[in-house]
């Protein structure tokens, strides 16, 4: 019996005696690897590095990321180096691939997603002045990917692109006598393209001449993106302390709730289809068939809406001669679309940027930070703008191709466009938002039990939701 | 007068019946629990006595199983067994020496380094480091396991070798395990692949909501283990109180409604086509199994737009000259649990159909035969043999569905995403109690908080159905049917 | 003679009531996937075109886009994986819970009720995050990026719902084995040669409900599939472009091909039911 137990107690021993071993051979092995260099950035260029790029569908689907990939492979041949398509989804989380070696190795994604990354040090910080668009850039799209980690504050992105939302409109749909009717300043520029104010008066015409079949300017409100500028306009803000401070949050700061009169006033001349996100990707169809007249979205989807003018039968000149695009019509400053007298203010409006980023965990930082370098240059910016429509973000490219990209880079250095938030706590503002537009939205279409007839209960509303944000930041964060 | 009288008693008659009942089933809940315990303690003396048994009656073969598994087996010549045994052990060492032990002691510890991916310095990954040490407690359990079968078939061996029988051949063994051992070779397999796929990712839930995982603590930050802290979390914050008990209500009546809902139409359904008069059964159970064969999110992503205000719905009902109906929109709460429950039915009538014509066809026609002889209308055939046969032989089923259903995340997340109602906490009136731990944990990354919450509405539901089960006739009388 | 035209009248209304709910039930499932093979067959590719429930112009095109435009959008590859995927999960899962059946329904062992009662409370617990958890094993196994992993989970994950065939396989009278076993068929071999034949209808359920959890699932091979090229068709379906829709609903309508298919070549075992003669000894 004893022999038994010695024996036992034997076998035991020798199971910890292993256990102990390894524990301390592991962590050996472990403190070794920890010594290894800090700054990733040599400058020698890997050879025979292999780089996987993600870009966003759109660039792939219209040959970009295949001449960009192509001309960058020809110009490194020499160093070995080469560039494939990481043939990803284009939102991949770089959080969850990249510790694990399943990330791309350079990532093109917009400022709010990029900028979720450095806070666990998921992208590198990059020697931003070494590359040539490093003067060319403004300094408001540098702000967007710029962080403070550690205290120290650092450049995470190259901004590529810039983006802001637009006024789409048909110039054929256009009453016939509005050179005498519709353009009081004589400026010869329609003044519902001009002022909200006239785009609301011409779009309950338009209402009610068609029976409710056809509208003037129709968009969902649903997306934040597009309906928080109305906030903005009237002293509104995401974030404080230009958007880095979670703890002030402000849509309901200054004269907000005018922004969200003008939301729920607007929406009584469209139909019920902005309440819902429906017409969002309707809207191509709608304008092409003349149903609408006017819409809002970004420069990016052009294309999709001359795709549809010729399919509903117009020559591509003629679709290109019929749509027009310009900024933001001004906004009352007195929040009713009915009252001009108090003058006009800007209609400020969310816009994003978007740009390239180094993953922390490539194997090639300075084949990448090559690779970037290559993809901001002059040449493939504007080859960019000449494939895809983008708003460049590079101030030379943008003099160069001059239209839009000019007063869309103009509007993000006057404040016109405000970038949405490059902290990771801007997640949390989606949602709410949603609820509260759909709620303004939905509330010009209620007959009983409506919501927000008066200011003081629209405060009220806006007031919720920043309590209801800062809730979803803050309650269980210690 | 009299009939309120009457009323009355009626009333405190059924108030008092259900006292009884009450009382009955604390006294046999209780009257379990004792029970329970009591059998844990004989169980507990036996093995006890058992391994006293082993210890002094093993001879030295057996304790060199004891030392090394498989040994005494192969002193016993019983050489495929020995080496098997043997081969188990080198490969838990194996894995112990280069896998487990770290990870075994990295489970209390949760890493002490950081990583920093700027500086190439690969660190600890606390999530990682947690979800290996629970895979090697299990790898652990296995071999004591495995261990302790092998000291007790040394043990036997020697018991057969004294009294002077020949100990079983491995071909002997090998046979019992294709007969009356039949369901140890079976269920191996099976039993593997849930423990490290179901049981473990559940396992590593549980053991999330000790930890204070989530916010800011995300890897390469380290996770450090905070006990009931989160618990005390939720406790104290009134706002999730309100919102649970809210959401927890509308999920119960959706969890009955939607499990009735399923199963009677989809038993009623395969009732309708099993019928004699019935010409073309494969056409017409073809419509269901459309549906069945396109896959859910896609008819869940096609049934919100049609809801939509700009479907074919609204479009149908504007041109008609009537004005659009915001089916699923912010004020719609009624109509959208209304149509969460319409929506659910058609994902899910067509699989329930399936099961019930198969089990259907499985019915003795002859409790029919009977019944009509006795005079029975159909009714009554449904009632007294159809229904109970069903219900017995989907017992089970009609309980998981429940819990299906309970926990059904698709629906409302596809139809209804992406609100939040101000008397919720993060959540709207559609949500269910998994939406809502989905909203917190995904979307805002309270992960510790929402595993705690989900072992809450886990301790909930399964007391509820383990109770129906248990008393199900399926669970107590297995043989009804034999 | 009287009682005779009254019953054929009863049987006449009965068989009338019968045909109408069967319509309209029909209608009711037929409806949106009426709506979707039309909008596979749009024109334009946008449902926003349509005329209420009909689109305005109707073509082939996204089809012929679906299996020739696969630059972008690998309909061929994807519905090839996903076929792979599907097929290996059902098969073996099928295998591993009609097992796992039969045996929690014939055998009586120590730890029986245990594990009944253990399997049916684990599947309530709340599992939103337990995708977290098999996509970090997974990291761990390298099991990122291959249809192998797959096929493991699903499989590995189908015994759980061991409970309805193990209804089934109760409902399956002992004597036959009994018979059987007098014979000197051990258990191996009854199973093989009485239950399984017993069981077809059960089995056929099980084996198309198992092909079709991994054929329409989107959440895991989401998770645990990087490379665009391994999508399955749930997967890729996503991924496309909003403005792609006809193509979308040309997708989803092809992926249920083969379902339709398997329950056309299947259904005789489903509805006949081969044991409905052989149980009733």
């Amino acid at each position: 019996m004893k022999k038994n137990i010695v024996a036992l107690s034997s076998h035991i021993a020798v199971l910890l005696a292993v256990i102990l071993t390894v524990g301390i051979v592991g962590s050996i092995a472990a403190a070794k690897s920890g010594s290894e260099g800090a700054n990733k950035f040599t400058g020698e260029l890997e050879h025979g590095a292999t780089l996987r790029i993600l870009e966003n569908d759109t660039a792939i689907k219209q040959g970009y990321l295949g001449e960009l990939i192509a001309a960058f492979n020809q110009k490194y041949a020499e160093y070995g180096i080469k560039a494939v398509d990481a043939n990803m989804d284009q939102y991949t989380d770089l959080e969850n691939d990249g510790p694990f070696g399943y990330g791309p190795d350079v990532l093109y994604q917009a400022n709010d997603r990029l900028m979720r990354y450095p806070d666990g040090k998921h992208i590198l910080p990059l020697p931003v002045e070494t590359l040539s668009c490093y003067e060319q850039v403004s300094e408001k799209a540098w702000q967007s990917y710029t962080n403070v980690v550690g205290g120290e504050s650092y450049v995470f992105g190259v901004p590529v692109n810039a983006q802001g939302p637009l006024l789409y409109y048909r110039k054929d749909l256009l009453p016939e006598n509005w050179e005498t009717e519709w353009d009081d300043d004589k400026n010869g520029v329609p003044d519902m393209i001009e002022y909200w104010t006239d785009m609301y008066r011409y779009s309950k015409q338009v209402k009610t001449q068609n029976g409710g079949k056809k509208f003037g300017y129709m968009r969902s409100f649903l997306e934040p993106y597009f309906s928080v500028g109305y906030l903005y306009s009237y002293g509104g803000y995401t974030f404080g302390n230009n958007n880095t401070d979670p703890s002030d949050i402000g849509h309901s700061a200054g004269n907000a709730h005018l922004g969200a009169k003008v939301i729920r006033q607007l929406a009584s001349v469209m139909d019920e289809r902005c309440i819902d996100d429906s017409v969002t990707t309707g809207a191509y169809a709608a304008i092409a068939s003349g149903e609408f007249f006017a819409t809002v979205t970004t420069p990016d989807v052009y294309t999709m809406f001359i795709d549809e003018m010729v399919a509903a039968g117009m020559s591509r000149e003629q679709a290109e001669e019929n749509l027009v695009t310009v900024t933001m019509p001004k906004l009352p400053a007195s929040g009713d679309l009915t009252d001009e007298s108090q003058g006009f203010v800007d209609n400020k409006m969310m816009g994003g940027v978007q740009g390239y980023a180094i993953s922390s965990y490539t194997k090639y930082p300075n084949a990448a930070l090559a690779f970037v370098d290559f993809a901001t240059s002059y040449e493939m910016v504007l080859r960019r703008n000449e494939l895809l429509g983008i708003v460049p973000a590079r101030g030379d490219v943008a003099e160069q191709v001059g239209g839009l990209s000019e007063i869309i880079n103009g509007n993000l250095e006057n404040g016109n466009i405000v970038v949405m938030p490059s902290i990771k706590e801007n997640s949390q503002i989606w949602t709410p938002l949603q609820t509260l537009f759909q709620d303004l939205a939905k509330d010009a279409f209620r007959t009983s039990d409506i919501k927000y007839d008066t200011e003081d209960k629209i405060k009220a509303a806006l007031k919720a939701v920043d309590k209801q944000i800062y809730d979803a930041i803050f309650t269980l964060k210690d | 007068m009299k009939s309120n009288v009457k009323k009355k008693t009626r009333a405190s008659v059924f108030f008092n019946r259900c006292g009884i009942r009450c009382k009955v089933l604390f006294h046999k809940i209780g009257v379990a629990i004792v029970n329970f315990f009591r059998r844990m303690r004989a169980k507990i003396k036996a093995t006890n006595a058992r391994v006293k048994e082993v210890l002094t009656q093993g001879n030295g073969k057996v304790s060199a199983s004891m030392l090394i598994m498989g040994l005494g087996q192969l002193l016993y010549k019983q050489w495929i067994k020995g080496c098997l045994f043997l081969a188990a052990q080198v490969g838990f060492i194996l894995y112990f020496v280069f896998r487990g032990a770290k990870d075994f002691i990295g489970f209390f510890t949760l890493g002490v380094r950081e990583s920093n991916a700027w500086y190439g310095i690969e660190g600890d990954n606390s999530v990682i480091m947690m979800l290996m040490g629970i895979l090697s407690i299990i790898a652990i359990i296995f071999y004591i396991v495995l261990y302790v079968a092998n000291v007790k078939d040394a043990y036997r061996i020697q018991s057969a070798v004294d009294t002077l029988k020949q100990p079983q051949t491995f071909t002997e063994e090998m046979r019992s395990l294709l007969n009356r051992n039949f369901y140890k070779t079976a269920m191996v397999l099976p039993i593997l692949g849930v423990c490290v796929f179901n049981i473990l990712p559940i396992v590593f839930m549980i053991v999330i909501a000790f930890t204070n995982y989530g916010g800011e603590i995300v890897p390469p930050a380290l996770i450090d283990w905070v006990g009931f802290a989160n618990f005390g979390k939720i406790l104290s914050l009134g706002q999730f109180a309100s919102t649970f008990f809210h959401i927890l209500g509308w999920n119960l009546l959706w969890a009955i409604l939607a499990t009735a809902l399923n199963y009677f139409a989809g038993l009623g359904l395969a009732l309708l086509l099993n019928k004699k008069c019935v010409k073309g059964k494969v056409f017409w159970r073809l419509f269901p199994i459309l549906a069945y064969a396109v896959p859910g999110f896609i008819t869940l992503i096609a049934f919100k737009y049609m809801f939509s205000y700009g479907g074919p719905i609204n479009q149908m009902i504007t041109q008609a000259g009537g004005t659009a109906i915001g089916f699923l929109d912010i004020d719609a709460k009624w109509m959208a649990r209304g149509i969460g429950l319409f929506v659910n039915a058609w994902l899910c009538v067509p699989s329930s159909m399936l099961l019930a014509t198969g089990i259907l066809s499985n019915l003795n026609a002859d409790l029919y035969e009977a019944a009509k002889v006795d005079g029975a209308n159909a009714f009554r055939q449904f009632t007294r043999i159809t229904l109970p046969y069903v219900l017995f032989a989907t017992m089970p089923v009609l309980i998981s569905q429940f819990i299906a259903n309970f926990n059904n995340f698709g629906i409302f997340y596809f139809l209804r995403g992406g609100l939040y109602l101000p008397e919720y906490f993060l959540a709207s009136d559609t949500d269910l109690l998994i939406n809502w731990l989905y909203n917190m944990s995904i979307d805002n990354n309270y992960y510790s908080i929402g595993a705690a919450i989900s072992i809450i509405i886990f301790i909930l539901t399964s007391v509820i159905s383990l109770s129906v089960y248990v008393m199900s006739p399926s669970y107590k009388q297995e043989e009804t049917y034999q | 003679m009287k009682k005779k035209g009254g019953l054929l009248v009863r049987k006449a209304v009965d068989a009338t009531l019968t045909y109408a709910i069967l319509i309209v039930v029909c209608a009711i499932f037929l409806f949106p996937i009426l709506w979707l093979v039309l909008a596979s067959f749009s024109k334009t590719g946008s449902i926003y075109s349509f005329k209420g429930f009909f689109p305005a112009q109707y073509s082939f095109d996204s089809f012929r886009k679906l299996f020739t435009d696969t630059d972008m959008y690998n309909y061929p590859k994807w519905f090839a994986n996903t076929l792979i995927v599907s097929l290996g999960s059902s098969v073996i899962g099928t295998a591993l819970t009609i097992l796992t059946a039969y045996c929690m329904s014939r055998f009586r062992f120590k730890s029986r009720k245990a594990i009944m009662k253990t399997t049916l409370v684990l599947g309530m617990f709340p599992s939103f995050m337990a995708m977290t958890a098999v996509y970090l094993l997974m990291t761990q196994f390298n099991m990122i990026n291959n249809h192998f992993g797959l096929i493991l989970i699903y499989s590995a994950g189908a015994p759980m719902g061991y409970l309805t065939q193990k209804g089934f396989f109760d409902t399956i009278s002992y004597s036959i084995d009994e018979a059987a076993r007098i014979d000197g068929a051990s258990n191996a071999q009854v199973f093989a040669r009485i239950t399984m034949p017993l069981a077809a209808p059960m089995i056929v359920y099980t084996l198309l409900s198992s092909f079709v959890w991994p054929w329409s699932d989107f959440i895991l091979p989401k998770l645990l599939l990087k490379n665009k090229e391994l999508y399955t068709v749930a997967v890729g379906l996503m991924s496309l472009d909003n403005t792609e829709f006809s193509r979308f609903a040309a997708g989803a309508v092809f992926i249920a091909v083969p379902i339709v298919i398997f329950y056309f070549g299947l259904s005789k075992f489903l509805i006949n039911g081969l044991s409905a003669g052989a149980v009733k000894q």
